[in-house]
């Protein structure tokens, strides 16, 4: 099937083995990602005024309607991005998935396994905008544990894994942050398994040794195309 | 003082839509930054925009605010505070040179090109001791070159017409 991809700023620049990630899982499972031509940034939380947020989601819904008849839908992997476009569609006419929808279990049993997940333990940490708000938050909100323990891994963290790591206030007071970001870590056991560039480096910045890994890193080391975690 | 007109409408909302706050604080309570140890009230804060109360400039919940939506999912009637704090902090002019030189990116460039943005809030990061996490930030570092958008969708094209 052929999706529209929205990839959003981070993923080209600091969350770049995301957005890799996403386009190799994608091509695994038989799908092609056709970026969206000249797409613009979303605006994230940084624009009081909500006209602004919805015009920029706006245009990039309008440039994805260059390739539509042929796409199954619009794929945005950040999940700001992801809600941003989904409150700009309020006619619902464009489908509009985060990634997490569409590798459910039903999706991921056919990924070519070749190691299991048995004796590791695991934190899916989903935070915020895949929780919330109900409107656009994913509506399988424990599909990363179901993967993890499909392979035989161990899932903990289950107290925080909808909690804020408070990386929205990273660059405006840095030691909220790393509080809320310790409440994440030390609530939590093994590696951290997120799907948002904020919480990638809000985790990463303020974690001495745990492993903070993108659900497509997980992906790619069950398929044998990465070779560690 | 912002006017709760303005705010309103920034917000997307009339200001007759705050009147049904219940005063429940259920807000309150689910606030994430409850675990910054800090107090946080949004539902005062929202009285006091639709009192036209003064509005503190270090008030809690325009500091720290995380967008995390927790109260937006609790309220009984959907009240999307977050985005109300976002368009009080602008009308009060309360953005960090962190969150300006992100707004000029997408002026400029139309999406955040992060070297721009990390070099237009260097002297604020300097200041701020963010040079401290680089060494962590190893797998974030890879040039690119900027991408300019074209077309900025309806917006651009009547900032273009109105010019």
């Amino acid at each position: 099937m052929k999706y529209a991809y929205y990839p959003g700023c981070s993923l080209t620049g600091t969350a770049r083995r995301l957005d890799k990630g996403v386009r190799r899982i994608f091509t695994q499972l038989g799908h092609e990602l056709v970026e969206i031509p000249d797409w613009n940034c979303c605006g994230a939380f940084e624009y009081g005024n909500r006209k602004d947020l919805v015009e920029f989601s706006r245009a990039n819904l309008e440039k994805s309607g260059q390739l539509r008849g042929t796409e199954a839908g619009i794929i945005a992997p950040c999940p700001a991005c992801y809600k941003n476009l989904r409150e700009a569609d309020q006619e619902r006419t464009y489908p509009i998935y985060h990634p997490l929808e569409l590798l459910n279990p039903d999706v991921t049993a056919s990924l070519s396994i070749e190691k299991d997940l048995k004796g590791q333990v695991f934190t899916p940490y989903y935070g915020c905008l895949l929780m919330r708000p109900d409107e656009t938050a994913i509506p399988d909100k424990e599909v990363m544990e179901g993967f993890i323990e499909r392979l035989g891994g161990e899932t903990d963290g289950a107290k925080v894994k909808a909690k804020c790591c408070g990386g929205n206030q990273f660059f405006i007071n840095k030691w909220a942050t790393e509080k809320l970001s310790k409440i994440i870590l030390d609530g939590s056991k093994g590696v951290i398994v997120v799907f948002c560039p904020l919480c990638h480096m809000a985790l990463t910045s303020f974690s001495k040794n745990r492993k903070i890994i993108y659900f497509t890193d997980l992906l790619l080391y069950v398929t044998g195309e990465r070779k560690t975690l | 003082m912002p006017k709760i007109d303005v705010i309103a409408e920034l917000a997307g909302y009339k200001r007759e839509d705050f009147s049904v706050c219940l005063g429940c604080k259920i807000c309150g309570s689910v606030c994430t930054i409850n675990d910054l140890s800090v107090p946080a009230n949004p539902q005062a804060l929202l009285l006091a925009l639709f009192l036209q109360k003064e509005v503190a400039h270090d008030d809690p919940v325009l500091a720290y605010c995380t967008n995390c939506y927790n109260c937006v999912s609790a309220c009984p009637w959907r009240i999307r505070i977050p985005e109300i704090v976002r368009a009080v902090k602008g009308e009060m002019g309360l953005e960090t040179p962190f969150e300006k030189a992100f707004k000029s990116s997408i002026g400029v460039w139309g999406r955040v090109y992060e070297p721009y943005v990390f070099l237009k809030s260097l002297p604020f990061l300097l200041r701020e001791g963010y040079l401290a996490y680089v060494i962590r930030w190893k797998e974030y570092m890879n040039f690119h070159l900027p991408h300019k958008v074209k077309d900025m969708g309806r917006r651009q094209r009547k900032d273009r017409k109105e010019r």
